[in-house]
């Protein structure tokens, strides 16, 4: 078995790969199950890439590209913005920038019963968790976590919510704390929600600092992380 | 036998290519590809809920729109539009996203010379910039016969006019890189990458001298599926990169 992929010849793991790229040959890797994730394709004994990214593996046969779009492909136990569009009997309908329209439950909220259901006007951003997306019918979506309690979940009132690309939602919640946030965080008192569909919502105080978090943010999209905190510190200081 | 091109290229060379992506707001792909002074700016939006009327619910559908510099849309357009998704439908990969509809809207900037070849190849690298799964991209090159019977690459528009009595657009598969051993993407015994995706001929051509254009084009399309390659890796998609 495959102990290091790194290290075998002609591997693609954590370079750009574009699309018609055949990365994996399943010939050679008999009885192994190998999970394949977004922007990857099986065709007979090959995997070959889809969409144009970095390849990425993780132990111990998770395969994946990574890449970052301005539309969002709906995946399971994804936390997102959505926002409603239109309210049914038994659903609302939500957008939340993917290829079909989603259905948010009118019973899926904490302590939700037939008497009350939330009255959602068209137009209003929701903070939710996506419970079903498969190929060909419309993402599922709830305001509770898996065991059922609301857990900031709902409703996102006041602030401002702009749309980024999902690469940039990804690198805002990852783990440490991604530098801008960070630097941010230290001087200004601001509430954020992001969501993996390329949506972020902020809020604060006062309408500049909302302003200045905003398009801190936004111009943190290609900065590698020494840059991002110099680009904080500049901001912060022009501003305060 | 020589041909004197007018800006000094030789028969086989291709102008400079440039292709810049991301550059449109509210699209959500887009790119701008540019051969020499031909220029042309494609965006992609999508994929959007609902299919049109005639369309086959149970697959993707790709629309293409054409926009010309100047002047009214007219049959030219129309045909553009075409070849043009007929080309990407048999690029993208048509099983996911069922039942949605991926715009492609092309806008001329300006006309050099091979003007569709320049679409074909924004329109591919605007599919990737917006995300539509792809099996494999395609590179457009146009070739011209000249009277003489030789065969010249890329035409300005002062060559299509002046010389050429047949010409065709051809496009192809891009070359791959692949951890497969050699031989196994073949089919028929030669590489997947000679075959042909498109091809739109005009004016009259011999077999022969088709066959032999069909072989040049191959050979420049190796070079600009490399540039290409190039420009989808570069980390920051909104600079522009060029090749000469």
């Amino acid at each position: 078995m495959d102990g290091k992929p790194s290290n075998s010849p002609n591997s693609f793991i954590d370079q750009m790969v574009v699309p018609g790229d055949v990365v994996l040959d399943l010939s050679s890797m008999a009885n192994q199950t190998i999970k394949l994730g977004g922007g990857l394709r099986q065709e007979s004994d090959a995997i070959s890439v889809m969409k144009a990214g970095k390849l990425k593996f993780s132990r111990p046969n998770k395969y994946w590209v990574e890449s970052s779009q301005k539309r969002y492909v709906p995946c399971v136990e994804d936390t997102v913005l959505g926002i409603v569009v239109d309210s049914k009997a038994e659903n609302f309908l939500v957008d939340i920038k993917g290829p079909a329209l989603a259905f948010l439950p009118v019973l899926a909220f904490e302590g939700g019963t037939r008497r009350n259901i939330p009255k959602f006007e068209v137009g209003s951003l929701l903070y939710v968790r996506v419970v079903k997306a498969s190929a060909g019918m419309n993402p599922e979506l709830s305001c509770t976590d898996a065991s059922g309690k609301a857990a900031e979940f709902g409703l996102l009132k006041d602030g401002y919510m702009f749309e980024t690309s999902t690469g940039l939602s990804r690198m805002l919640l990852s783990s440490p704390t991604c530098p801008v946030l960070e630097g941010l965080g230290k001087k200004l008192s601001f509430e954020i929600a992001v969501g993996l569909n390329g949506r972020v919502w902020v809020n604060a105080g006062s309408p500049s600092t909302v302003i200045l978090v905003a398009n801190a943010i936004m111009n943190s999209e290609s900065l590698s992380n020494t840059k991002q905190k110099i680009m904080v510190e500049k901001l912060l200081q022009k501003f305060q | 036998m020589e041909i004197d091109r007018p800006d000094g290229r030789t028969r086989n060379q291709l102008r400079p290519l440039a292709c810049s992506r991301n550059i449109l707001n509210r699209a959500h792909g887009s790119a701008r590809w540019s051969q020499g002074d031909t220029i042309v700016l494609a965006a992609v939006y999508g994929p959007k809920t609902g299919t049109r009327k005639n369309e086959n619910p149970e697959k993707a559908s790709i629309e293409v729109i054409w926009k010309p510099r100047t002047g009214q849309v007219g049959k030219a357009e129309k045909e553009y539009e075409m070849i043009l998704k007929r080309t990407l439908q048999s690029i993208c990969v048509l099983t996911i996203n069922q039942n949605t509809t991926t715009t492609v809207i092309l806008q001329v900037v300006n006309d050099d010379g091979s003007l569709l070849p320049c679409a074909i190849n924004a329109a591919c690298a605007a599919l990737v910039d917006a995300g539509i799964p792809v099996r494999h991209l395609a590179v457009a090159i146009c070739c011209a016969m000249a009277g003489s019977g030789s065969v010249i690459l890329d035409p300005t528009k002062l060559e299509e006019q002046q010389k050429m009595e047949a010409f065709s657009y051809l496009v192809f598969h891009n070359s791959v890189l692949s951890m497969l051993p050699e031989g196994s993407l073949h089919v028929d015994g030669e590489p997947m990458e000679h075959g042909i995706i498109t091809s739109v001929t005009h004016g009259v051509i011999s077999v022969d001298d088709y066959l032999y254009c069909l072989e040049r084009g191959h050979a420049a399309s190796a070079k600009i599926s490399d540039f290409l390659r190039r420009s989808l890796q570069s980390h920051a998609p909104s600079d522009p990169s060029k090749a000469a």
